[in-house]
């Protein structure tokens, strides 16, 4: 019998985008499950990984364990190359000098524009108001490769955003560029509880590349409120191994704030 | 200049040379004893209807004492501008003081996104890069400076940017109008008496905030001799011809933390977390706030010796805070 390994959505999260990190880059660093990516990543993966956060911390190597609130405090910005403020730091973004973005999405549309502001309603009388761009928009607009993370459910994967919040690739190729945003930069890959899209060169479109073992492709987009495309060759993506679990649970997030979530198996 | 795209929303702009003839005419430059309580700071350089901007949040280094104060003094519609509103945005909004808010990120809890949605509060989405350079503009003395974001995004419909035509690449580039606030709050590490301050750790906007804004009230954890900043220019943040008020406020930025002076409060940010209605947030505003005198006051009967010394012994990491 296939040994299960059990998880939570969020877990799954983390350690598929800490794989994704690329050893030696920049990385600009969102609040929330990104902050803890960067940690996992950099113990595990990518330990030359430049982290910045928009508060100017330049390269921090975070503590562990991961203080919930920390924000700008001495957890996340310890040991850093540099410290400054924000206008700095999105200098370093808007120059070209950061390679991957992470951010969270309320919502997500084809082109990988991210909705973060509120749900429903109106901008003035919304039904839902949530926190809005804080620096995502600057990190979608400037950072060469973005990384979107939102968990899959099938209403956050709407046609059009209720409010386009941080750039993807708007309405399609060369939108961003006619737009006057910075030339060769947009979202690259969306990393969510189910699987792992791209962006299909020609029309920009997300497309499906990989799901978590034990899934079906045709599973992970049935409930999708748009179509994504899905690439010819879906990859297996592991569920997260003894060693990210371990970790995550007991060295970077033991008090499980940030780590729990919808309980969820796969085969080891 | 060609105008490609504005929206039509109200902002606070001042022109230059307005704020130009201020600084002229109303910053003294002499070095002179600013050192207040609180309340008489607030009372003297707060009024209704003002601008008000801060450095960092609840959560780290935030001018919390001073905010109490102010909704202490039960000041009214106040326009807020900050990055990081996070419990600020909703305490001031819970106690009648802000009816605009210039965002950032808006955050924590659900009652200040309920607020929001019943009109209660009036909501400017600028972004966070978009605030700091509006800021960068007050302090740089411009009407506006250009950047290469917010393009493409809702944001721009409902902030006041424009997206003009640049003059050298002929590309369309976002403008964001320079901010000039009436009053900004900064919580630092160390002050002298006359204002010259010095924030160890990074920081959002403190030197764009303090120059571009009419009025500059800071609170201190430690006041020190102002021979220690001439020892050592390299760690000023803030001269004192920036700074209108000194105010000696240990525990100023509880619950949040002060970088390797004490640590964030969590179960007090919980009970900030956890007020959803307005029965809860009057009931927070008099326990905390109202139904103290002031400070002092607070630290002294809400939150006790016995926290502090807790808080200070949690902040084991210093290296890099000098």
């Amino acid at each position: 019998m296939t040994r299960m390994v059990e998880f939570t959505d969020t877990e799954f999260m983390i350690a598929q985008g800490a794989r994704l990190l690329e050893d030696g880059k920049t990385f600009f660093v969102g609040w929330g499950i990104p902050q803890v990516v960067a940690i996992l990543g950099q113990k595990l993966y990518v330990p030359n990984v430049i982290q910045l956060f928009e508060f100017g911390a330049i390269g921090p190597q975070s503590v562990l364990p991961f203080v919930r609130g920390t924000m700008g405090g001495p957890q996340n910005t310890y040991r850093s190359l540099q410290w400054l403020n924000m206008n700095w730091a999105f200098a370093y973004s808007a120059a070209g000098y950061m390679d991957y973005g992470m951010l969270g999405a309320l919502q997500v549309d084809p082109y990988g524009n991210i909705n973060s502001t509120f749900l429903g309603g109106t901008y003035r009388t919304p039904k839902r108001r949530f926190a809005g761009s804080g620096g995502g928009n600057q990190v979608a607009s400037h950072c060469w490769k973005t990384i979107i993370v939102i968990r899959h459910e099938g209403r956050r994967f709407v046609p059009k955003v209720d409010f386009l919040t941080s750039p993807g690739y708007l309405t399609g190729p060369g939108a961003r560029e006619k737009a006057g945003l910075p030339a060769g930069t947009g979202p690259y890959r969306v990393v969510t509880s189910k699987g792992l899209f791209g962006f299909d060169d020609e029309t920009k479109r997300m497309t499906l590349l990989a799901v978590l073992r034990g899934l079906d492709p045709g599973e992970v987009v049935r409930d999708m409120a748009f179509r994504p495309l899905i690439s010819k060759d879906i990859e297996e993506i592991s569920p997260p191994t003894e060693e990210e679990l371990h970790l995550l649970r007991e060295e970077i997030d033991p008090s499980r704030f940030l780590i729990r979530g919808e309980r969820m198996s796969a085969p080891a | 200049m060609r105008i490609l795209k504005e929206g039509e929303i109200e902002y606070r702009f001042e022109h230059p040379d307005d704020f130009r003839r201020f600084v002229r005419d109303k910053r003294s430059r002499k070095p002179e004893p600013k050192l207040h309580p609180a309340k008489e700071a607030v009372s003297a350089f707060v009024s209704d209807g003002d601008y008000l901007v801060y450095d960092f949040s609840s959560l780290t280094r935030g001018p919390q004492s001073l905010i109490r104060e102010v909704i202490r003094q039960r000041r009214k519609d106040l326009w807020i501008g900050a990055e990081f509103t996070l419990h600020e945005s909703a305490l001031l909004t819970g106690a009648g003081c802000a009816t605009r808010i210039d965002v950032g990120f808006l955050g924590y809890g659900s009652y200040i996104g309920q607020a929001v949605c019943e009109g209660k509060v009036r909501v400017y989405d600028w972004t966070n890069g978009g605030i700091s350079l509006r800021l960068l503009a007050g302090a740089r003395g411009v009407p506006f400076l250009p950047t290469r974001d917010l393009l493409g995004s809702d944001n721009m419909a409902v902030s006041a940017a424009k997206v003009i035509e640049d003059p050298y690449t002929g590309l369309p580039l976002a403008a964001v109008p320079a901010l000039n606030p009436d009053v900004a709050f900064l919580h630092v590490h160390q002050a002298d008496i006359y204002g010259d301050a010095r924030i160890f750790g990074t920081n959002l906007f403190a030197l764009e905030a303090a120059m571009a804004s009419h009025r500059v009230i800071v609170s201190a954890e430690e006041i020190v001799e102002p021979e220690e900043f001439r020892k050592d220019p390299m760690r000023t943040t803030i001269p004192y011809f920036l700074v209108d008020a000194v105010v000696h406020a240990p525990f100023g930025a509880y619950p949040g933390a002060m970088p390797a002076r004490y640590e964030i409060d969590l179960p007090h940010i919980d009970i900030l977390n956890g007020i959803r209605n307005e029965e809860q947030m009057q009931k927070y505003l008099h326990d905390n706030i109202y139904s103290v005198a002031d400070h002092e006051e607070f630290l002294d009967r809400r939150v006790g010796a016995a926290k502090m010394k807790e808080l200070r012994g949690k902040a084991t990491i210093v290296e890099g805070y000098r």
